[in-house]
């Protein structure tokens, strides 16, 4: 497992790293949110890709730590799933179902051209919402694709998941795709970690 | 013959040069091979998957009593069998008799249950920490109708989408289900007709 401080510190190039994020439900709104910040404290922009909220209560949620919409892009699968209405933004694509890999798959690549920034890096938040829509293996296929294009494009990734959340073959194939697989929880509280508790 | 009417292949084997000195019926039709053909044959690497000199009984003297082996039909098939070799005297001479029952079947169903259980334990790893997580979403949910940040439209919104992602795991419960009960065959017929919504 890495340090936080070793995620953040994303040497984007010529390096690309990747990280599947695991926490507890009760965080992972928080690591989302402090991953941001963390991204855009090293200079980088963000793309979040969010099957877990719609971008108008993102954009809320981030104005609230100072993060201005300008600063991040979103790629937003869920408010037209939830019956919401998509406001068109130069940093917003929404996606009709979270499910539908393919539109998603093609507002990544075309987001990752698209934005000016030469320091990109995505947020997947996250991995335990895409599992409610689709099958393991097909997830693992996905993404599989999703990291792919990263290496290619040269731009880093950061894949949150909900901790004992992954089936254990899909776990060891994320394991061989991303850089490092860290454990928010045991960042947070490495004492209690340590004593197993 | 007693030994054609029963639904387990015999082989009788001349321990010394390897050879099939008679078959049965069943023998016969499992292996895809008429009985002229197949006696005189030297049965490994013919119907038996045992390189010459590493014959389980004559060579390794490994007891075979319903162990699971493989046979080679004809036609290259490789059918899993439950065999049993035992030695006996004909004449005055000492035979090996391979009896063999067919466990395609059973293998099969052993697979399907393997898949199956791989499947429930997937299918509830996909419900069970996105329940978590749409919990704790939903308390988050009601400390922003508390804190006066979000618009009435961005609370349905969000409740909308717990409540899609919700009815989106009990089909999955459901599916589930349905590949429970098409497993089980304890479930009366017409109960499973229900549950399974055929």
């Amino acid at each position: 497992m890495s340090s936080l401080a070793d995620i953040f510190s994303l040497n984007l190039s010529p390096d690309t790293k990747l990280y599947l994020l695991l926490s507890t439900p009760q965080d992972i709104n928080a690591m989302s949110l402090m991953v941001v910040k963390k991204i855009l404290e090293v200079k980088c922009t963000p793309l979040v890709i969010s099957l877990n909220q719609p971008c108008q209560v993102l954009a809320k949620s981030y104005a609230k730590e100072g993060i201005s919409p300008d600063q991040y892009y979103v790629i937003d699968a869920v408010t037209h799933y939830s019956g919401g209405t998509c406001l068109p933004n130069a940093h917003t694509r929404y996606v009709n179902h979270p499910a539908d890999l393919t539109s998603l798959g093609i507002a990544i690549t075309e987001f990752l051209h698209q934005m000016p920034s030469p320091r990109k890096c995505i947020v997947f938040d996250s991995v335990s919402m895409l599992l409610i829509h689709i099958p393991s293996a097909t997830a693992s296929k996905f993404l599989q694709f999703v990291v792919n294009k990263l290496k290619i494009s040269e731009v880093s990734g950061v894949f949150l998941c909900v901790e004992n959340g992954l089936d254990p073959t899909i776990l060891s194939q994320m394991s061989a795709f991303v850089d490092k697989i860290v454990n928010y929880d045991e960042q947070k509280n490495p004492l209690l970690s340590k004593h197993g508790l | 013959m007693v030994f054609d009417r029963i639904q387990t292949g015999i082989l009788i084997i001349d321990p010394e040069t390897h050879t099939i000195i008679d078959a049965n019926n069943h023998a016969e039709s499992l292996l895809s091979i008429k009985k002229d053909k197949l006696i005189g044959k030297v049965c490994h690497d013919f119907v038996c998957p045992a390189h010459c000199g590493q014959c389980p009984i004559t060579d390794l003297n490994t007891p075979l009593h319903n162990t699971e082996r493989t046979l080679i039909a004809a036609n290259g098939e490789r059918i899993p069998i439950l065999k049993t070799v035992a030695q006996a005297s004909i004449g005055e001479r000492t035979y090996l008799i391979e009896s063999f029952v067919d466990i395609r079947d059973r293998k099969k169903a052993e697979k399907r249950r393997i898949a199956l259980l791989a499947y429930l334990n997937e299918s509830v790893l996909r419900i069970k920490k996105p329940l978590e997580l749409t919990g704790e979403n939903l308390r988050l949910i009601e400390q922003q109708v508390g804190s006066g940040d979000f618009t009435t439209e961005e609370i349905r919104m969000q409740i909308r989408l717990q409540f899609n992602n919700v009815k989106t795991m009990v089909e999955t419960l459901q599916d589930l289900a349905s590949k429970a009960a098409e497993e089980r065959d304890d479930i009366p017929e017409n109960f499973r007709e229900f549950f399974i919504g055929k």
